[in-house]
């Protein structure tokens, strides 16, 4: 074969093809100039998708949502007007084809209003078509004019995305506190990676009561978060009660890091509560007690012993002397001590040895006599940490007087003393879960900033705890590392939370991300010819994040990434704010609790007879 | 019986008080009815009037004592704002309705749904009312036009019946959320 016999060939060919690619267009062109109205309406819902950034679902959803108001009472009234089913069907080519007669702007409007049932579902599922094709394309690279055409569809649709949400989030009846199905709203959807898409996403509060994590950098907006799925949890936990399904709720908020930001934020969750039907919400330590000292003289042992740091080594020997002391001032015949006075008595040698000389205890009178030099030590050591502690443990008030407790630690300015609260609150949320004469509670324990606290008890333990109570537990930290001393306990947490994992603006998210898994998508590589793309190119399936790590590095203020279940979902969080119309809670009969006194250790037995003492024929009373 | 301590100083019986709001009500008593004033002032309300703040004196407290009341209070009008006050600026938080009598909760749906017929008035008045007009606007003019342009038509009892659908699922994002039931 010459070079000019190829040359032709090669020629015929490259037009043979290109021919077939434009009368290809040229049909398409000449079916959307046919089917103008259906065109028309694809259009417009394809331009709105790019505009606003929705998934093709949406429009998906909205031609099907078309199908019953619109296309069902168009068919109503067609078979009133002609019985038989062909005329029905074609009823639409009729209208359509008289359009043709009438190429005015009046004429063409009303063609599109006749054919506007049948054209306006079938436009939008065309749309949803096509807009799924171009994600499709340029997700894999098979579309777009440029190399970089995947990379800047997704940041302009990120961006249309985040404004779509805003304006969803704006409007105030999209984000109740509790939505349809009592399903907790959280904020406008940005973006789904394996979960379904709504336009506002919602959890069910069931995932609130397991357990649940939240990472977010200081201004991340993780306040707005926590107190709106508070919020959510409580009027859903509220609204299950009123109905007969479940026992009221009580929801403990531990505040770990203290200052006046919390009492701000305790007073904003205050009024929310009582927006979503709380009756009374308590802020401790500013302006409500507890008393430690309901707890079980067996418990209130183990954890006054815990209070205190007890050391290693040597300094264990002086542990478990005060162990003992602990055991026999809690545990004394009379019952166990009412408030911190009365336990600071109790650590005495006369107090004990009067408690436990009623002659049934000789063991317990013997280990009080072993222990006499070391009580003045443990007593002096007791009277320093609960005066550092403050009279708000000491009663009276239990949780059950509340239907929200917001606990405010000080954590930053006092660690010691907040790690030693923390202990006692998280014991007395332990005893409300499970003591079997108060009305059980539903019960969510949130903590928030717990790393300011959690060096006496680690998270892991407090999560443990919750599970084995069958509490819901809530934990949010500032950081990856803020969840727990090591790795292997970070992980622990992470990988335990069952109600899903809230990543907010951190800077290092990509263990939390890697636990959102990866899904596989197609990457297409393609021959350059100069500067332009060339007809050859490859493509291969790769992996790719679910959460992706850079994304969630990148979040602004108020938007966040959930992972559950091997998906993710970013979300742009709505403020929450109690409806403006809610309704004052009724009375309810009150049982203030008064102050407790206990009764003063027994004095020594009076002589049975006077002159015992004064002599026989001594002084008389006057 | 016991007295009302919000009664008392003249205020709202409604748990999100400010302190400023409680302080200003009973300053405002006590100058008037303080036992020095020329005339002996009033004893009785002096007195009422300082337990009363002594109750609402801290959130709790007015949290106590809201708990306590005995009867519902028909009073929704906005809370005063306490002149250079923390509230003053950044207002009052929205007003709550007053309560129902005490009762058992029912879950009956005829009554939820009246209830929710009952606050429509005030959730668009707290929604966004201009967007809702706006869009009750354009769904009336869109309805009117289909009904100059293909009137006797089947297709414009579709349309409109879509117009209307449309109206009331785009229309819920601009009112208010509803309250919740009373307890």
């Amino acid at each position: 074969m010459s070079v000019w016999a190829w040359l032709k060939l090669t020629v015929c060919l490259w037009l043979l093809r290109k021919m077939v690619k434009v009368m290809g267009w040229l049909l398409l062109a000449a079916a959307a100039v046919a089917a103008w109205p259906v065109t028309l309406v694809g259009l417009t819902g394809y331009a709105a998708a790019w505009l606003r950034g929705w998934p093709p679902a949406r429009l998906g959803r909205a031609a099907a949502a078309c199908l019953l108001p619109v296309t069902a009472v168009w068919l109503a009234a067609e078979a009133a007007r002609h019985p038989a089913w062909p005329a029905i069907a074609l009823a639409p080519v009729r209208d359509w084809a008289r359009g043709w007669h009438h190429l005015t702007v009046i004429g063409a409007t009303r063609t599109f209003l006749l054919v506007a049932p049948a054209a306006i579902p079938a436009g939008l599922g065309l749309a949803a078509l096509a807009w799924a094709w171009r994600i499709y394309a340029l997700t894999t690279g098979i579309g777009g004019w440029t190399a970089s055409a995947p990379i800047t569809f997704d940041v302009r649709q990120w961006k249309r995305q985040v404004r779509t949400a805003k304006g969803r989030t704006a409007a105030p009846g999209s984000v109740p506190l509790l939505a349809r199905g009592e399903r907790i709203p959280v904020g406008g959807t940005i973006r789904t990676i394996g979960h379904r898409w709504h336009p506002v996403f919602t959890i069910s509060p069931a995932a609130c009561a397991r357990h649940m994590v939240i990472v977010g950098a200081t201004g991340s907006g993780k306040t707005n978060l926590m107190m709106r799925l508070w919020a959510g949890w409580f009027t859903a936990a509220l609204a299950a009660a009123r109905a007969g399904r479940g026992p009221r709720p009580l929801l403990v908020v531990l505040d770990c890091k203290g200052g006046r930001d919390a009492r701000t934020k305790a007073d904003r969750t205050r009024r929310l509560l009582y927006g979503a039907g709380a009756r009374r919400v308590a802020i401790w330590p500013d302006e409500a007690r507890l008393a430690l000292w309901d707890l079980p003289p067996n418990d209130l042992a183990i954890l006054l012993y815990q209070m205190i740091d007890s050391g290693t080594g040597a300094a264990a020997y002086y542990a478990d002397i005060m162990q003992a002391v602990l055991t026999l001032a809690t545990m004394a015949p009379g019952g166990p001590p009412l408030n911190a006075a009365a336990f600071l008595d109790r650590l005495d040698v006369r107090w004990l040895q009067r408690a436990w000389g009623d002659g049934l205890h000789p063991k317990e009178l013997e280990r009080v006599r072993g222990a006499a030099r070391h009580l003045p030590d443990i007593q002096l050591r007791f009277a320093t940490l609960l005066g550092r502690l403050g009279p708000a443990l000491d009663g009276p008030g239990t949780l059950a007087d509340a239907d929200a407790w917001y606990f405010i630690l000080e954590g930053t300015r006092e660690p010691s003393v907040a790690e030693a609260q923390a202990m006692a609150l998280t014991e007395l949320a332990a005893r409300a879960a499970t003591g079997t004469a108060a009305e059980p509670r539903a019960m969510l324990l949130a903590a928030d900033d717990y790393s300011a606290v959690s060096r006496r008890v680690p998270l892991s333990n407090l999560y443990e705890r919750g599970r084995s109570l069958g509490i819901g537990v809530q934990v949010s930290a500032q950081t990856w590392q803020g969840l727990g001393r090591d790795e292997d306990e970070r992980y622990r947490i992470a990988a335990t939370a069952d109600g899903g994992i809230w990543v907010m603006g951190t800077p290092h998210p990509e263990p939390l991300a890697a636990l959102a898994g990866q899904r596989r998508v197609l990457q297409t590589a393609h021959e350059f010819v100069g500067a332009t793309w060339g007809d050859r190119g490859t493509t291969h399936q790769a992996r790719a994040w679910n959460a992706d790590p850079d994304l969630i590095r990148r979040l602004a203020v108020g938007q966040a990434c959930y992972i559950h279940r091997g998906a993710a979902t970013f979300v742009q969080v709505a403020r929450p704010q109690p409806a403006p119309l809610s309704l004052l809670p009724a009375r309810a009969p009150v049982d203030l609790p008064a102050p407790r006194r206990e009764a003063a250790p027994a004095a020594e037995p009076l002589p049975a007879n006077l002159d015992d003492v004064l002599g026989p024929g001594g002084a008389r009373w006057p | 019986m016991a007295v009302n301590p919000f009664d008392a100083l003249g205020l709202p019986a409604r748990p999100d008080l400010t302190d400023e709001q409680v302080r200003a009500a009973w300053r405002a008593i006590a100058a008037a009815t303080h036992p020095d004033r020329p005339g002996g002032g009033d004893v009785a309300r002096y007195t009422a009037a300082t337990a009363a703040y002594a109750a609402l004196r801290t959130p709790w407290g007015r949290s106590e004592a809201f708990a306590d009341l005995g009867m519902a209070v028909d009073d929704t009008s906005p809370l005063e704002v306490v002149p250079g006050s923390a509230a003053d600026g950044a207002g009052p938080e929205p007003a709550v309705r007053p309560s129902r009598p005490a009762g058992r909760f029912r879950s009956a749906r005829p009554r939820d749904l009246i209830a929710a017929v009952g606050q429509l008035p005030a959730r668009i008045r707290h929604g966004r009312p201009r967007r809702l007009l706006i869009r009750a606007a354009a769904a009336s003019l869109l309805s009117l036009a289909v009904l100059h342009l293909i009137p006797g038509q089947p297709a414009a009892p579709a349309l409109i019946t879509g117009l209307v659908t449309w109206f009331l699922l785009t229309g819920r994002s601009d009112l208010a959320p509803l309250a919740p039931p009373p307890r």
